[in-house]
C-alpha cells in the first residue's frame, strides 16, 4: 500500500509540473526559431486573468480556456512585432512584456480579486480517493492530458515535419535559411505567437484549476522557472518534461516537508524552489561545459543586407 | 515579389534616443487615455490631476523626486552592468538586500557620531547590494550561467528572506498585523534638503556623475565596453573580460543596494516589504529607454518618479495606480517602435533591380 501523503505529493507534483511544462514547451518552440521571449511571466499572467474573468462571467470553461489562450497569444504578438518586424532588442522587449503583462493583468483583474470560481476544471474521471499511481494519473483534468499530447506533438513536429525543420534551420543559421528561401519573419512570428498561446494555456491551468482564484502576482516567478526549464531540457521537449516533473516535485515537496519530520520555517520553504533552480542551472552549465544546446541564432535579429 | 526593401541607415540621428523616448511617451499617453476612456474616466482630468499632485507644489515635487532616487540609482547600476553587455534583472532583490545589510549593521554596531554612522550604514547598503549579485556574478564569470535568470530568481529569494526576517528574528512586536523590523533611531535619518526632499537626492546626483565617469570617462569603462563588445578584441588588447564583467556586476549591484539603504534611512525607517514597490523592475525600463546613458537615466528617473506618485494619488478618485506602470512600460514599447524608424529606412525597389 502507498500511504495517503505520498499520493497527495504525487498529485501535487503532476499539477505543478503541468503548469511549468506547458509554458516551457511554448518558450522552447519560440526559442527554436531564434527568438528569445523573456515575457513568459507576463503572458502566463494575461492568460490566467483573462481565462478567469471569462469563467466567472460566462461559467463556460471551454470558452474561458479559449479566451485565455488567444489573449496570451495576441499579447505575445507585441513581442513578435517589435523583435521580428522591427528588429529591436529581444531582451528589452521580452522584459517589458513581462512588466506590461503583470500590470495589465493586475488592472483588469482588480474587480475580481477574492471572487470564487463556481465552476472549475474537474478531473475527467472522478476518483474520490486515488489509491495508486495509475489512479492519480487518471485523476487529472483535461489540460494535463493536453500537455502530454502537446509534448508528443511538438517533439514530432520539430523533428519530423518540414515546418519543424524550417524552424530549426532558422534558429541555427539565419543566412543559410534565407538563401534557401525560407520565410524567416513569418516563421518567427508564428513561433512567437504559438509560444504565447502555450503560456496562456499554462495561465488558465493556474486560475481554473491549480489555485482557482485570482490575486496580483500569483504567477510568482513560474514564468522564469519555465525559462530555466528550457535551458535545463537542452531545448528538447521530452527532457524539458522530465525537468518539469523534477521542479514540480520540488514545489510540491516544500510545504509537505514538515509532515515528513523536517522542521523548517514556512518562509524558507517558500524560497527553496528558486534556490534549487539556480543551483541546478549552475550545475547543468558546468557539466555541459557551457555547451547547453541553445539555438545558435537566439537573440540575433535577422536583417538582410541591401541587394 | 516584395516592392519594398529595408535598408540600414548609415548615420543615425544623434538625438534619436531622445526623440524615440518622446514619441514613446506620447504613444503611452494615448494608450493610457484609451484605457481610462474604457473605464469611463476623462483622461484629460485624470492626467491634469496627476500632474498637479506630482509636481504642482514643493511638497508633491519633493515626493516625486524622492521616488526617483531608487529608480535612478538602480537604473545606473543596470547601465554599468550593461557596459559589458550583461543584464541585471535582480535590482529589486538588491534593493531589499541593501536594506537588510544596513539593518544588520545597525543592530550590531553603535556609533555616537551620527554623520559617520549614516555614512557607514550607506556603505553597508552598497555592500549588501553587491553581495546579492555576488553569486550570479561568480556563476556567470566562472561557468557562463545565464545571468538574466539567476539575477531574476535572486529577487524571489531575497524577498522571501525579508519576509522571514520581519516575521521572525527582526520582528518588532509593536508592528502587529503589518510585520516589520524595528524602526532605526531618528539620529540616523537622512536629513531633508527642501520641503520633504531627502538629501538622498544629492547622493543620487553624485552617483549619476560617478556612473557617467565610470562608464564614459574612465579606463575601466573603456575596458568594459571592449570586453562587452568583442571577446576577441579584448584578448588582443590584453583585457581580462571576465574580471571586468565581475566588477561591473558587483558595482552595479552596489548601486541598487545603496538605493535600498537610502530608501530605509529616508522613507520607511525600518525593514519592511515596503522598501521597494517594484522599483528594481521600473529601473530596467528607465535604463533601457535611455540607451543606458547615466544623465538620461537621471532625467527619465525623475519623470517616472513623478508618474509613480501621480499614479498613487489618482487612486483617491477611483483610478487604478497600475495606469502609471502601464504608461511606463508602453513608453518603452513605443520608443522601440520609434527606434526602428531612426535605424532603418524603407526603400522602394527600382524596376530594373
Amino acid at each position: 500500500m502507498i500511504d495517503v501523503q505520498l499520493i497527495g505529493l504525487l498529485n501535487a507534483t503532476l499539477q505543478a509540473a503541468t503548469l511549468l511544462f506547458i509554458a516551457a514547451l511554448g518558450e522552447l518552440i519560440t526559442e527554436k526559431s531564434g527568438i528569445l521571449n523573456l515575457g513568459v511571466e507576463g503572458m502566463i499572467s494575461v492568460g490566467a486573468v483573462s481565462g478567469f474573468i471569462t469563467a466567472i462571467n460566462t461559467e463556460n470553461l471551454f470558452l474561458a480556456v479559449i479566451v485565455g489562450v488567444l489573449s496570451a497569444s495576441a499579447f505575445s504578438s507585441i513581442h513578435a512585432f517589435v523583435t521580428v518586424v522591427l528588429k529591436q532588442d529581444q531582451t528589452v522587449s521580452g522584459l517589458i512584456l513581462t512588466i506590461l503583462g503583470l500590470s495589465l493583468s493586475s488592472l483588469i483583474g482588480k474587480p475580481y480579486v477574492g471572487k470564487k470560481l463556481e465552476v472549475k476544471l474537474e478531473s475527467l474521471i472522478d476518483i474520490e480517493e486515488p489509491l495508486n499511481i495509475f489512479q492519480v494519473l487518471l485523476n487529472q483534468n483535461l489540460i494535463f492530458y493536453i500537455a502530454i499530447l502537446l509534448m508528443i506533438f511538438t517533439a514530432y513536429v520539430l523533428k519530423k515535419t518540414m515546418f519543424g525543420r524550417r524552424i530549426e534551420a532558422i534558429g541555427e543559421d539565419l543566412k543559410s535559411a534565407d538563401s534557401m528561401g525560407l520565410k524567416i519573419a513569418k516563421t518567427q512570428f508564428i513561433a512567437t505567437c504559438v509560444g504565447g498561446a502555450f503560456a496562456g494555456l499554462s495561465g488558465v491551468y493556474l486560475t481554473l484549476s491549480y489555485v482557482p482564484y485570482w490575486t496580483d502576482g500569483m504567477t510568482s516567478g513560474r514564468g522564469w522557472i519555465a525559462l530555466a526549464l528550457v535551458i535545463f531540457g537542452g531545448w528538447k521537449p521530452y527532457r524539458t518534461a522530465f525537468g518539469a516533473l523534477l521542479f514540480g516535485f520540488l514545489e510540491a515537496l516544500g510545504p509537505r516537508l514538515q509532515t515528513y519530520g523536517f522542521e523548517m520555517s514556512p518562509y524558507i520553504v517558500k524560497i527553496t524552489p528558486y534556490i534549487i533552480t539556480i543551483l541546478v542551472l549552475v550545475f547543468l552549465t558546468i557539466i555541459k561545459n557551457g555547451n547547453t544546446g541553445a539555438p545558435k541564432n537566439i537573440g540575433i535579429p535577422f536583417f538582410r543586407e541591401n541587394r | 515579389m516584395n516592392k519594398f526593401i529595408l535598408s540600414k541607415k548609415l548615420y543615425r540621428n544623434e538625438l534619436a534616443t531622445f526623440y524615440s523616448f518622446l514619441i514613446g511617451f506620447l504613444i503611452a499617453l494615448a494608450v493610457g487615455s484609451l484605457i481610462l476612456f474604457i473605464q469611463e474616466k476623462n483622461p484629460f482630468d485624470v492626467f491634469s490631476l496627476m500632474l498637479k499632485l506630482s509636481i504642482g507644489s514643493v511638497n508633491s515635487l519633493s515626493n516625486s523626486l524622492n521616488k526617483a532616487i531608487p529608480l535612478i540609482l538602480a537604473g545606473l547600476g543596470i547601465s554599468i552592468i550593461n557596459s559589458v553587455k550583461l543584464w541585471n534583472i535582480g535590482a529589486e532583490g538588491q534593493i531589499f538586500m541593501g536594506a537588510i545589510a544596513l539593518n544588520f549593521v545597525y543592530i550590531n554596531t553603535s556609533i555616537n557620531n551620527s554623520q559617520i554612522y549614516i555614512f557607514l550604514l550607506l556603505v553597508s547598503g552598497f555592500l549588501g547590494g553587491a553581495f546579492c549579485i555576488l553569486f550570479p556574478a561568480v556563476a556567470k564569470v566562472l561557468f557562463g550561467v545565464n545571468e538574466i535568470i539567476t539575477t531574476l530568481l535572486t529577487n524571489y529569494i531575497v524577498f522571501g528572506l525579508t519576509i522571514y526576517l520581519i516575521n521572525g528574528a527582526w520582528k518588532d512586536p509593536a508592528s502587529l498585523n503589518f510585520p516589520a523590523a524595528a524602526y532605526v533611531s531618528e539620529s540616523v535619518y537622512l536629513p531633508t534638503v527642501i520641503g520633504k526632499l531627502s538629501s538622498g537626492f544629492l547622493i543620487c546626483i553624485l552617483f549619476t556623475l560617478i556612473a557617467y565617469y565610470i562608464k564614459d570617462k574612465s579606463v575601466f569603462g573603456y575596458e568594459m565596453r571592449i570586453a562587452g563588445g568583442s571577446a576577441l578584441t579584448a584578448i588582443y588588447a590584453g583585457i581580462n573580460a571576465k574580471q571586468k564583467a565581475f566588477f561591473a556586476m558587483l558595482i552595479g549591484g552596489g548601486f541598487a543596494g545603496l538605493a535600498g539603504a537610502i530608501e530605509l534611512l529616508s522613507q520607511t525607517h525600518r525593514v519592511s516589504t515596503g522598501i521597494s514597490q517594484g522599483f528594481g523592475y521600473t529601473a530596467i525600463i528607465v535604463a533601457a529607454i535611455t540607451g543606458m546613458r547615466p544623465v538620461g537615466i537621471f532625467l527619465v528617473g525623475c519623470l517616472f518618479g513623478a508618474l509613480t506618485i501621480g499614479g498613487s494619488v489618482i487612486q483617491t478618485i477611483g483610478v487604478s495606480s497600475y495606469i502609471a506602470e502601464i504608461i511606463q512600460a508602453t513608453t518603452l514599447f513605443g520608443a522601440l517602435i520609434a527606434q526602428f524608424f531612426f535605424s532603418y529606412e524603407i526603400l522602394k525597389k527600382s524596376e530594373n533591380d
